[in-house]
């Protein structure tokens, strides 16, 4: 069978038509992923033995007619979710050997459906970057162009995806991490409403800003996707309590009288002209299937990068307290004298520089002294952050804006710089401040024909506008697949 | 930001920094400081009452008995012996 560009329904339709097992359609990636990986570096870890048992029982649904949406389709899974008996890493020493003995609920949600997960994709380090070249080991190469990054922090998922190691990915997004490179590598990746996917088992970095979404090769996979991961969760406190509608319902309906804002300020300097072009092209096209453009503004954008990297590190400096080397996590061979030599000792093997800068900054902005002027700060500007969102979506049923300021760079750029690292965020993070669903897809592609997309934000909980109108756009947009062959 | 504040955060995380990495996580936080400091430049005050409006305190599950994760496979990835995490001597 063809993989390349084969979305869930193609597959879908192919499995139950018997047109090939789910053996078969899994011995095809893993032959595709042991030829093509070795330039893009996606997968730290593959779990044959896993996937196929899954394969097996997968096999059993379709033949009795029982199948699911996802029953058979391989997947792979970024590796700050929790897989039991499978390596969770985080792409940090840290974890380089951690197995964990419980699954994330996604996973759990993921199985019952039927799913084949491949392996386990690579990922900046804890998630703390957007280039997926923080990661400890495996740093990921875009599909489009091998010496560029195929932006983070689920590098790996977007990468694989996009190059057909397998038919959609998990990642997860804390200031673009899904939207970012999904964005890069030419594919469509989702960042569900906060709340609406449980985090249980997610391995945490900021606890207000993290979800798990999907990166797929389209809109509709990725409802498909949502439809099957959402929905309350016990284990997680901040679980919504609503209700999981079918996230696809929407596609295919009209999109006439459909208000887009467009915030001046995505469109500023800053921003290269060739996405400001694509996404204002993209508008246009909006504007053809009878929607309506309305222009606004978010004043608040300008203090968006220090908001979100005060809030996220001073969360993300709690959160990794939690690895001593005792009860899991990489321990120094070093014989140490006290526990608080064990711990530091520990730390310092296990975390890359950047985990290190995100840890002080995040215990600068909640120390002493410093409290009120940096986090206490960043927490009103969340609130402003929200408010001009609530304002704009008075008028307006989604946002339309570029996702990323740049295409592609290449991957010995910003690295060494985290100022210019961190500005490069601008366009998500926002997003993920206010808790919004948002989605993006290709939209273009500039003269060395790295893809540019364009992000689609919604209102709280309106997961299927978000999707009905990246689906309108997708219908007529014909995408350029990497060549990596 | 100098060495002296490095070293006092880099204590809060238990990060352990040799000169050479001190000076250079003074450099880098120093322009990540700068950037942060964008943030005082807006008159803005933050509402603790209007982001917890909507939390009900009374909105708790019912208590009930669930099984433990295995306490071999938790244990699994830590140096142990006997069922037990192992750590360095905390008394004297």
């Amino acid at each position: 069978m063809e993989l390349k560009n084969s979305s869930i329904n193609d597959i879908r339709k192919a499995l139950d038509g018997k047109e090939i097992s789910v053996k078969e359609l899994t011995d095809e990636y893993y032959s595709r992923i042991e030829s093509a990986d070795k330039k893009l570096d996606c997968f730290i870890t593959l779990s044959k033995e896993q996937a196929y048992k899954a394969c097996d029982k997968a096999q059993e649904k379709i033949n009795n007619g029982q199948a699911s949406p996802l029953t058979g389709i391989p997947m792979a899974i970024k590796d700050n979710i929790c897989t039991e008996g499978v390596k969770t890493t985080c792409a940090s020493r840290m974890l380089e050997n951690f197995i964990p003995p419980y699954n994330a609920t996604v996973m759990d949600k993921l199985e019952n459906e039927g799913i084949v997960m491949l392996g386990k994709v690579s990922m900046d380090e804890f998630a703390m970057g957007g280039s997926t070249q923080t990661a400890a080991f495996k740093k990921t190469k875009n599909p489009y162009d091998t010496t560029r990054v195929p932006g983070g922090s689920s590098g790996g998922s977007a990468s694989a995806v996009s190059a057909d190691l397998c038919t959609a990915a998990l990642g997860s997004d804390t200031g673009g991490s899904i939207r970012q490179p999904s964005s890069f590598c030419g594919v469509t990746g989702m960042k569900p409403t906060y709340s609406r996917v449980s985090r249980y088992g997610l391995v945490a970095f900021a606890s207000s800003l993290d979800q798990i979404g999907p990166v797929a090769k389209n809109a509709q996979d990725c409802g498909t996707i949502l439809n099957a991961i959402c929905g309350f969760d016990i284990h997680d406190g901040t679980s919504a309590k609503v209700d999981v509608p079918d996230f696809n319902a929407k596609i295919g309906k009209d999109i006439k009288g459909l208000k887009i804002a467009l915030p001046k300020e995505f469109f500023a300097d800053g921003i290269d002209d060739v996405i400001k072009t694509a996404v204002l092209k993209a508008a246009d096209e909006y504007k053809s299937m009878g929607a309506e453009l309305v222009e606004c503004s978010m004043p608040s954008l300008k203090y968006a990068i220090p908001a979100y990297y005060l809030i996220a590190s001073a969360e993300a400096a709690s959160n990794l307290s939690r690895y001593d080397g005792i009860k899991y996590g990489h321990r120094t061979e070093k014989k140490c004298e006290s526990y608080d030599e064990l711990i530091k000792a520990s730390r310092r093997e296990g975390f890359g520089d950047e985990v290190k800068r995100r840890i002080l900054l995040g215990n600068y902005a909640l120390s002493s002294g410093y409290y009120d002027a940096y986090y206490g700060k960043a927490m009103a500007l969340r609130q402003l952050i929200r408010k001009e969102y609530n304002d704009i979506f008075e008028k307006c049923d989604v946002i339309l804006t570029p996702t990323t300021p740049t295409t592609a760079y290449r991957c010995d750029e910003n690295i060494s710089d985290p100022v210019k690292m961190y500005q490069a965020d601008i366009c998500t993070v926002t997003v993920n401040i206010a808790g919004l669903p948002a989605i993006s897809t290709p939209c273009g592609y500039d003269d060395k024909g790295l893809p540019i997309g364009m992000s689609i934000i919604g209102k709280p909980f309106d997961e299927q506008t978000v999707i009905q109108t990246a689906n309108a756009y997708e219908k007529n947009f014909t995408r350029v697949l990497p060549n990596i062959d | 930001m100098d060495l002296e504040m490095v070293k006092y955060l880099a204590e809060l995380g238990k990060l352990d920094f040799t000169e050479d990495e001190l000076k250079k996580a003074s450099s880098d936080m120093t322009s990540i400081i700068e950037l942060m400091d964008k943030v005082k430049e807006i008159d803005v005050t933050y509402d603790a009452l209007a982001d917890n409006k909507n939390i009900y305190l009374n909105d708790l599950r019912e208590d009930f008995n669930e099984p433990s994760m295995p306490t071999e496979k938790v244990i699994a990835n830590a140096k142990n012996r006997d069922n037990c995490f192992v750590v360095p001597k905390v008394v004297e």
